[in-house]
């Protein structure tokens, strides 16, 4: 692909304006904020349901006006030091999904699910900054909704192309696009100023041994990946089992036992929050 | 009550006009008879430059068209000296003026009015000349939180009504050694956070009429009702404590420690930073001076500084 088509793509991209969320999460959202009764945890946990939330949360709290670039990777952190102020500038400036994309509802239930199955693993390995994972885990198709509001007639040729000739969604970006939906990610989190331990979870999720600074979060997200397609909760584009990367369950000292241990906890897991319905 | 006399000014003004204009002269005299602001009337140029020098006043309105100089070139003579920068200056002009145009770049002014003008529109251009100027002048360069001069405003305002109230100092432990060890900038970083943390704590006491400002460097204050104080102590050290430690190296925050030097020279190693609290409490007006305020909060704040850990010390004598 040309370069300069790439980089036209690219700064398309990042001009990003507004990117929508759900209806029902964005109602709920803004209902606690207008209780003055409601706790920062309280909200954190709502909004971490949410990749759009959590990505405008995470992006307004880095920007360089707060005068901390790049520092903060928690969305109970980014709550404290915003204010409920500025979370309700967030709430009125975020547009509520139309007809045109709402087979996306499938987009976040897998992404919620990655959250969750990403920091399981992380637990289990023992690592010290679940949140990271779990928020890296949350955002890594993040891409996927950047371009289906910037490039919605990529997003169609996409889509088409993954039900005809049975490719995953990933491979049917590079082949319309010219890039896939990490790449994306890794543009945006240098352009939010996303922390690196982020920016290295959603960049490397599909190829976890590229990871140079925080392999362990590309990894943990790779298996949550990999799992919460495994339970078929929500949709990540495509219908296919992802391709695990032999080297992350080395990485991660994890033995097959590990592995069905995890999987039996998730199970139980995916079964609290089947309850939780986003339209 | 007009509207605009409902926004009153925090103490008198002083404000030296310098214009040959008569009603110019006459309208601005006119418009302030409850004292908020003192005008002080100079017909010439040159005749007011000394006695600007000498006695400097709150605002400087000059005459675009003084007769005996330039009134841009009597702004730059006065601004071009570093101790007369804060002055705000507006000035006054003519339409036919404006149109020949006028090095707008070097000039230090800070307002313009067009004249012919009205009394209403002067005086609300007056108005937010002043308030402007002081909030600039106040503010933190850093966090942008009110410094100490309305600090020590707000807390005498509130004893002189003798109203109850607690005032909290807060500054941080070991942060000349995180200064030291990851540089200015990572310093500041860090005080935009604590001041992030502070301001929205106390924001999140709705109905309550609360206070926040930053004396400077690692020192900040807070005013909030007495009932109120504890749990904001709690939640501002709380939040603090965890989000503090994302600020240092991965390999620093593992370890839980930093290797700096100390005040002798010497490498020694430091705990993460925490946060100290001293509350000072004025209840049925026991606070006659805000020094009073100070001093029992710095002996407080000794206390809370013997424990490395964050944590906040109440003044015990508030009955």
């Amino acid at each position: 692909m040309a370069e300069d088509l790439k980089l036209e793509r690219k700064n398309q991209i990042l001009a990003v304006k507004d990117l929508p969320t759900l209806p029902k999460v964005l109602d709920e959202v803004s209902r606690l904020v207008r209780d003055p009764d409601s706790s920062t945890e309280q909200i954190a946990k709502l909004i971490a349901m949410d990749q759009v939330l959590s990505a405008k949360v995470l992006k307004m709290v880095n920007s360089p006006i707060y005068g901390f670039p790049g520092r903060i990777s928690s969305i109970h952190h980014a709550l404290v030091l915003l204010g409920f102020n500025v979370l309700r500038g967030v709430i009125v400036s975020t547009s509520v999904m139309d007809i045109m994309l709402q087979n996306m509802v499938g987009l976040w239930e897998h992404s919620v699910g990655c959250a969750l199955a990403s920091a399981t693993v992380a637990r289990h390995v023992g690592l010290k900054d679940v949140e990271d994972v779990s928020v890296a885990g949350l955002l890594h198709d993040l891409g996927k909704v950047v371009c289906a509001v910037q490039l919605p007639e990529m997003k169609t040729s996409i889509e088409a192309m993954v039900k005809a000739q049975d490719v995953t969604y990933i491979d049917a970006e590079k082949a319309v696009m010219g890039f896939g939906h990490d790449r994306v990610n890794a543009w945006i989190a240098d352009h939010w100023k996303l922390p690196p331990a982020i920016k290295e979870g959603i960049s490397y999720h599909h190829k976890p041994q590229l990871a140079r600074l925080y392999p362990d979060v590309a990894c943990c997200v790779h298996l949550g990946d990999f799992m919460v397609r495994l339970f078929e909760y929500g949709s990540g584009g495509d219908d296919s089992v992802l391709y695990l990367e032999p080297d992350v369950l080395k990485k991660l000292k994890l033995k097959p036992a590990d592995l069905e241990k995890i999987l039996d906890l998730l199970a139980e897991q995916f079964l609290e929050i089947a309850d939780l319905s986003f339209v | 009550m007009s509207a605009q006399d409902a926004c009153r000014l925090p103490r008198p003004q002083n404000v030296y006009l310098l214009s040959a204009d008569q009603e110019l002269k006459n309208i601005l005299t006119g418009l302030w008879d409850d004292g908020q602001l003192r005008l002080t009337c100079f017909e010439r140029g040159r005749g007011a430059i000394e006695v600007l020098f000498n006695e400097l006043p709150d605002l400087l309105i000059v005459d675009h068209d003084l007769p005996d100089m330039p009134g841009l070139d009597l702004v730059n003579l006065v601004k071009s000296e570093n101790v007369y920068r804060q002055l705000p200056v507006i000035l006054v002009i003519r339409e036919e003026s404006l149109l020949t145009g006028a090095d707008w770049c070097s000039a230090e002014v800070d307002d313009l009015i067009v004249w012919p003008s009205t009394p209403a529109r002067l005086k609300a251009r007056v108005y937010l000349t002043i308030a402007r100027a002081s909030r600039a002048f106040d503010a933190n360069p850093l966090s942008k939180l009110p410094g100490n001069t309305s600090i020590i405003q707000r807390i005498q305002e509130m004893i002189d009504r003798r109203e109850d109230f607690a005032l909290a100092y807060a500054d941080l432990d070991y942060f000349k050694s995180f200064n030291d060890k990851y540089g200015f900038s990572r310093g500041d970083e860090v005080l935009m956070m604590s001041a992030r943390i502070i301001v929205n704590t106390i924001r999140g006491f709705t109905g309550v009429r609360s206070f926040v400002g930053h004396v400077g460097g690692d020192d900040f204050v807070f005013i909030l009702p007495p009932d109120k104080v504890e749990l904001a102590c709690q939640r501002i050290v709380e939040n603090f404590d965890s989000i503090v430690p994302h600020f240092y190296d991965e390999d620093d925050r593992a370890k839980g420690y930093i290797q700096s030097t100390d005040r002798e020279g010497n490498m020694r190693t430091f705990p993460l930073m925490a946060i100290s609290i001293a509350v000072v409490f004025n209840i049925g007006g026991r606070l006659k001076h805000y020094g009073e305020a100070s001093q029992i909060a710095m002996t407080l704040k000794k206390k809370a500084k013997e424990n490395p850990k964050s944590n906040y010390v109440l003044d015990k004598r508030q009955a």
